[in-house]
């Protein structure tokens, strides 16, 4: 019984290794730092250990950040999974023998790197790019429209980096899903639609909160997007974090934002797992 | 979910909750630990202090009074220099083949990385060991590097080449003797515009401020030069400390926010882009637009009510890894030669006396690249104001929020 012990507490070195020293430990200082002030350089006392900066980040004058960035990774959410629960659908009904092909058509994008597709779409966004120039060409508009820089092209660039994330989990939830059980609602005289809301939905409702979750956890982070797509106005609490550990050097905020993000995503990441655990365990 | 989650206790080995609890407590020891450790006084912000580089010539004899001077002693050998450089420079702010140029002639490699914002490489060198030789740092910020040890002294002996720089160069305010800095290139702050797009004649920075232009206007991402210009518009010194003024040019800038199309880190390709055509920019940067062809309609304008006028100076990094290849390197760039390349490349001017007769004339004749000493002294410079920067910063985050 002992050496099984051991055995198994060998197995957990590495990995538990590789998370104390690259995760947990910056972490640890991350909240450290959150306790201290700001020198007159920019760099961190610790000698007055203070609250202040949870006091400043919590200070009602920075909600409406706070409320931007929920409202660009909702709707990026919400947009991803629009987009990809057809797709996964098509790909798991009819994709027949060319499913992992279309599966790693899904993915191809994402091996090139992150900033280069966001730089792309500022080329398709903007007065002069792509887009403008197509809808110029065609007669529909005669001065450009401003995309480039605006909430549409924050979000669109959002959805279209996280829609590899959106896609897969679903794809796994309606793959699993047992064609007999939709045969068996439209033998009960369900329609099409009746099937799809009363058998489908709630049975691949496991991978719609999947997808949510990995979709809505690095959007409500990520400050890449509103920065290259976004303008003046799209700021969002990733990027005022990034604007404290660079231009404004003021990391005991910045650290004291990182962590009230992190909490309140695992907050709600815990309860939106327990929630699905009712749903699907009962 | 497998049953092992349903398991109460710690029934099991080792169970999720046991693992989670001992790092929950390794946390708080260990959050408390790095506090321990970093509230001594030696921990915090303790400067760098490194040897300067060896290769200081042999003091010259004194004479008595009768005594013939012995002969002339042999030069000291040139330190043998090390065989990389890594140079830390804003993108675009380099003649095209400098970098070779230097490369082939002495044989040591250069490693050139490039930033876009100035606070991107302040965070970096204040680490004092960014694996860095050499950057170009604004020149009023050289006072504060060298307070808190992140540059070193030069030895001006390896840069013989120094004699090429103007006399009103020789001996800066911020820097009495240039002897932790060279001055690299020096320019002025205003705006650039698109003719192509506005019809008018700017010539205020009100303009900035016009909501005819919404959507199309960028501010440079650099706070002091953001409410430098709000500053400027208000008849205040770009360099004020007071609550006040400041709280001022915030409200100023906070209802122009609305207006502005983004705070741009890089001007020229907002220009060139087309997206912006009304931009705070800094003036080299709108000479490289408007010499290109997609952006020939731009030009650019030193407000009526003033402008900022700034250097960059080339400094020597605390803990450099290559310092005799760097001061090879800061000698090069100081050659009339390479300097008048550089200039001619970027269209920023230097100060280096010895390199006007190869800088293009057109650059030279350029009332908005080389200003006459008049406009000069209208501009007001911006100053290192130590602690008092925080005053800039909050603010700054407060616009951004």
């Amino acid at each position: 019984m002992r050496q099984e012990r051991l055995r198994e507490a060998v197995f957990l070195v590495p990995g538990t290794a590789w998370l104390l020293l690259f995760f947990a430990l910056p972490l640890v200082i991350i909240l450290a730092v959150s306790f201290g002030t700001r020198d007159q350089y920019g760099g961190v006392l610790f000698n007055p250990l203070t609250l202040r900066a949870y006091e400043r980040a919590l200070e009602p004058d920075f909600l409406p950040t706070v409320l931007n960035s929920l409202r660009y990774a909702g709707l990026t959410t919400i947009f991803s999974i629009a987009i990809s629960y057809p797709v996964a659908y098509w790909i798991s009904r009819y994709g027949g023998r060319r499913k992992l092909l279309l599966l790693v058509l899904v993915m191809l994008p994402f091996w090139t790197s992150w900033v280069i597709r966001t730089y792309a779409w500022m080329m398709i966004l903007g007065d002069t790019g792509v887009l403008n120039g197509a809808l110029q060409g065609v007669g529909l508009i005669d001065e450009p429209i401003v995309i480039l820089n605006t909430d549409f092209a924050v979000v669109l660039g959002m959805t279209y980096g996280f829609l590899p994330f959106a896609i897969l989990p679903l794809y796994v939830s309606i793959d699993r899903l047992d064609p007999e059980l939709v045969a068996a609602a439209r033998d009960l005289y369900a329609d099409g639609r009746g099937a799809f809301i009363h058998v489908t939905l709630p049975l691949t409702m496991p991978g719609i909160i999947a997808a949510a979750l990995l979709t809505f956890i690095p959007s409500i982070g990520d400050f890449v997007t509103p920065d290259l797509l976004g303008g003046a106005q799209t700021i969002t609490v990733a990027k005022v974090i990034q604007l404290l550990f660079m231009s404004s050097r003021d990391w005991p905020f910045g650290a004291a934002l990182s962590f009230l993000l992190m909490v309140a995503t695992i907050a709600g990441t815990l309860a939106t797992l327990r929630i699905l655990r009712r749903e699907v365990i009962g | 979910m497998s049953d092992m989650d349903r398991t109460p206790g710690s029934s099991r080995p080792i169970s999720r909750r046991s693992v989670l609890r001992a790092m929950g407590l390794l946390g708080v020891a260990g959050a408390g630990t790095v506090v321990a450790a970093c509230s001594s006084p030696a921990a915090t912000s303790a400067p760098a202090t490194a040897a300067t580089p060896t290769g200081t010539p042999a003091p010259t004899p004194t004479l008595e009074p009768g005594q013939t001077p012995p002969p002339t002693p042999e030069p000291t050998p040139q330190p043998t220099p090390e065989g990389e450089l890594n140079v830390y420079n804003w993108d675009e702010y380099i003649g095209e083949d400098t970098v070779k140029g230097f490369e082939e002639q002495t044989g040591i490699k250069v490693n050139y990385d490039i930033f876009d914002s100035y606070e991107t490489m302040t965070t970096k060198i204040s680490t004092g060991n960014s694996g860095y030789d050499v950057t170009f740092a604004t020149g009023v910020d050289v006072p504060g590097l060298l307070a808190r040890g992140l540059v070193l002294p030069l030895d001006l002996s390896l840069i013989p080449n120094i004699v090429n720089l103007g006399p009103e160069w020789q001996d800066p305010g911020y820097d009495p003797g240039n002897q932790h800095s060279i001055p690299y290139m020096w320019w002025t702050t205003g705006f650039g515009y698109n003719k192509a797009n506005i019809s008018e004649d700017l010539t205020s920075w009100e303009a900035l401020w016009d909501p005819k232009y919404a959507n199309h206007m960028a501010m440079l991402d650099d706070y002091r030069e953001v409410f430098a210009a709000a500053l400027i518009r208000l008849g205040y010194s770009v360099n004020t400390t007071s609550d006040a003024e400041l709280d001022e040019a915030l409200a100023l800038l906070e209802e122009q926010k609305p207006l502005l199309r983004k705070y741009t880190a890089d001007d020229i390709g907002d220009l060139k882009s087309g997206n912006v055509w009304l931009s705070h920019a800094w003036s080299g940067d709108v000479a490289q637009v408007s010499w290109s062809k997609r952006g020939k309609d731009v030009v650019y304008v030193i407000p009526s009510e003033g402008g900022i006028r700034g250097s960059d100076a080339m400094v020597l990094l605390a803990n450099a890894p290559h310092p005799i290849a760097t001061h090879l390197f800061i000698n090069y760039m100081l050659d009339a030669q390479v300097a008048a390349d550089n200039t001619n490349y970027i269209y920023y001017m230097g100060p280096n006396e010895a390199a006007k007769q190869f800088i293009d004339p057109a650059i030279l004749d350029d009332p908005t690249l080389n200003p006459d000493k008049a406009m000069v002294a209208k501009l007001q410079e911006l100053l290192d104001l130590g602690p008092d920067l925080q005053k800039y910063q909050e603010r700054w985050t407060k616009l951004r929020s």
